[in-house]
């Protein structure tokens, strides 16, 4: 039915225009949270195609963040880049500094604002990874922050009120210590569980380095990270603490499934993990769960994390015109605030919630409110020259933390190591290039 | 039965290959894993159904991933099958200068991570005009080394007696390759077709890289596009249904034909 109507559409624009061709673009997307969420992808693409007679959108899915990100390059590299990408929203200063991207400032001039006036329209936490100085870059499409999930009749079992979540890390490890159960030697229920694997793991240290007083990396500056510094040492001591000192968190790496598994089966009591998991989880908790901010250490603080729409290099000026009516139609309150609700994303436009669907929904599930409250603390997320390597290198350390192989401050050390290592040549050409 | 232990071996190696494809058996047939205790359960506990097969299949167009991987395999191991034969007699029987430097040139090829090649072969079919088609995930397939060096190694380990007297009665080489070479390298052919057939109907990488049209998508791609999930936690039930839809075909040739490939593989000292 759709696609006759489409057909019709697109009839009726040839007969009015006979010639004018209809612009083909490509559009790479990753489907970085449930699976199902590609078939809705298409689903939002057809009706766009519908209703813009003039362009023929070719919605590709392009694997995880990182594959997207490989095909993107490889693409640009070959010639054929897609016109409309979503790409992590940190890996956006790396599309920057090795010029891969366009920036938008001309596309939003002819709409007759300006960039500063059109991020407006996005919470203030996204407003960093989008933007480049004064110029954007970057759309945000979906994002997300780390969320404390708790399991409401674990925490009356052993005496915790669920009206009164831990706010602090002091309340927090005490309340895991009650919530873990052990039997003998095994535990049967760890008190806290979180997603330790790559990505998420730098998200996680990045979220507890900043409310534990620090920076984390230099977000005006893509050559420097604070690894070796007291703010994140604590934090990853904190990780250690929790699994080697009031073991309460299981030992070693643990991913995505096995601490989604572990919350729904009752042996976790309490999980770190997206927003973006939010749909997830309610489809499978069985128990009553509710969500709360990220306990802190001296304030409230979380990553950003998601992805944003960004125009490749390489595109005629007629496809970055329609590659710009994508993006403006998928950051639009009603698509914005439709994604949001199917996959547990908050949407990253701020009117997408004066809307009345979306005031239902969040009267119906006050965890997804709890999102939008915790984004008054949220900042940008870590974005360097060579993102993912920098990224590891701590990742690699935490992890050896984590496995009880080595301590953190020096992990910290090799990690601080490792990443000027990498970050060298851009520093190289950039900071300490010095007039002669 | 007369190596008791070698026998345990085998059956301890073979137990572990299977467990797998028990749980992807397991887990496909019963509905709504996710969330439970046994979500790792071997042993079959019910109830079961097809739900979650009915879910995959809902979930994708298996038919035109089938169509696609199939042209793809099939294509590449047809052009494969001349140049390798071809490339491995010259290797084998003639004799030229740096014969010796270029094969060893040839097999370094092996040594490369495909990885590596992702965007300089993205490039070039892309000059070609292959971007975004089928053949342009082929075309980088279409010489093997690896073929190359089994080709050769068969032709080698062939007695020339037959040649020398085809070639005294007036057949020209190619007619040599054709009807007196090939029919006596068959198992060596087999076996590279097995190892081309399996290799390609599994990538993930290129193809996603290669292809952006839904019509052109292969069935790897096609299964990632319902089942990662990486923020979140799978659905197992679906993933293993869709998983086993991948694997089936070639699960299913592998035991109709089991006797043949062994004999290839047998044949060829391959393992």
């Amino acid at each position: 039915m759709k696609r006759t109507l489409a057909a019709c559409a697109l009839a009726l624009a040839m007969l009015a225009r006979p010639a004018a061709a209809a612009t083909d673009i490509d559009f790479f997307f990753p489907v970085p949270v449930q699976g199902k969420l590609s078939n809705e992808m298409q689903r939002l693409i057809t009706a766009f195609n519908a209703s813009h007679p003039d362009i023929n959108v070719t919605a590709v899915f392009a694997g995880s963040y990182d594959d997207t990100n490989l095909k993107t390059r490889a693409a640009i590299q070959a010639g054929r880049p897609p016109a409309v990408a979503i790409e992590s929203a940190n890996f956006v200063r790396e599309y920057v500094i090795t010029n891969d991207a366009i920036p938008l400032d001309d596309l939003i001039a002819k709409d007759g604002t300006t960039p500063a006036a059109f991020m407006e329209n996005f919470w203030p936490a996204l407003r960093g990874n989008a933007m480049d100085g004064t110029h954007v870059y970057g759309v945000p499409f979906q994002n997300s922050t780390p969320i404390l999930y708790y399991n409401e009749a674990a925490f009356r079992e052993v005496g915790l009120d669920p009206d009164h979540p831990p706010a602090t890390w002091q309340e927090w490890v005490d309340a895991a210590k009650k919530l873990t159960k052990r039997d003998g030697n095994t535990v049967t229920r760890y008190g806290l569980e979180m997603v330790t694997t790559y990505d998420t793991l730098g998200w996680l240290v990045s979220a507890f380095t900043m409310s534990n007083g620090g920076q984390y990396y230099n977000p005006g500056y893509g050559g420097e990270v604070y690894y070796n510094d007291p703010t994140t040492i604590g934090a990853v001591q904190f990780l250690d603490d929790l699994v080697h000192k009031h073991k309460v968190m299981p030992e070693g790496v643990t991913d995505p499934n096995a601490v989604g598994n572990a919350f729904f089966t009752g042996r976790a009591a309490m999980i770190v993990n997206s927003t973006g998991a939010l749909s997830f989880v309610r489809e499978n908790m069985k128990q009553p769960f509710r969500v709360a901010f990220v306990p802190r250490a001296m304030v409230n603080a979380v990553a950003i994390g998601g992805g944003s729409l960004i125009i490749p290099r390489g595109n005629s000026p007629e496809r970055q015109k329609a590659a710009w009516e994508l993006i403006k139609y998928l950051t639009s309150p009603e698509v914005a605030g439709g994604w949001s609700r199917f996959t547990g994303y908050f949407a990253p436009n701020m009117h997408a919630y004066e809307l009345p669907a979306m005031k239902e929904f969040l009267a119906k599930n006050p965890d997804a409110k709890v999102a939008i409250d915790q984004l008054a603390y949220a900042r940008g997320w870590f974005a360097t020259y060579n993102t993912v390597a920098v990224r590891k290198a701590l990742e690699d350390q935490v992890q050896a933390v984590l496995s009880g192989r080595i301590k953190a401050p020096e992990a910290m050390a090799n990690a601080q190591k490792a990443a000027d290592e990498i970050l060298r040549p851009y520093v190289d050409r950039t900071a300490m290039k010095l007039p002669e | 039965m007369k190596h008791p232990v070698r026998m345990l071996v085998v059956c301890a190696a073979a137990l572990i290959w299977l467990i797998p494809f028990a749980w992807m058996a397991v887990a496909s047939l019963r509905p709504d894993v996710s969330g439970t205790e046994d979500l790792a359960s071997l042993l079959p506990a019910g109830p079961f159904d097809f739900s979650n097969y009915r879910e995959a299949w809902a979930s994708g167009r298996f038919p035109l991933w089938y169509l696609n991987t199939t042209i793809l395999c099939v294509g590449i191991l047809i052009v494969q099958c001349v140049t390798v034969s071809l490339a491995g007699y010259a290797f084998a029987r003639l004799r030229f200068r740096f014969r010796g430097t270029l094969f060893t040139l040839f097999l370094m090829q092996i040594l490369l991570p495909p990885a590596v090649l992702v965007v300089p072969n993205l490039a070039m079919i892309t000059r070609l005009g292959l971007y975004d088609t089928l053949p342009g995930v082929m075309a980088p397939y279409f010489a093997s080394a690896f073929g190359v060096f089994l080709m050769r190694q068969t032709f080698l380990s062939l007695p020339r007696d037959f040649e020398d007297a085809a070639m005294i009665d007036g057949a020209t080489r190619l007619q040599v390759i054709v009807h007196i070479l090939l029919p006596l390298a068959r198992p060596g052919l087999v076996a590279f077709a097995i190892v081309s057939v399996t290799s390609h109907w599994n990538e993930f990488l290129w193809p996603l890289m290669a292809l952006n049209s839904p019509s052109h998508q292969v069935l790897t791609v096609g299964l990632a596009s319902f089942t990662s999930a990486a923020e979140s936690g799978g659905s197992w039930g679906v993933i293993a249904a869709g998983t086993a839809l991948v694997a089936a075909p070639l699960l299913a040739a592998f035991v109709i034909f089991q006797r043949q490939f062994v004999a290839s593989f047998v044949f060829t000292g391959l393992k």
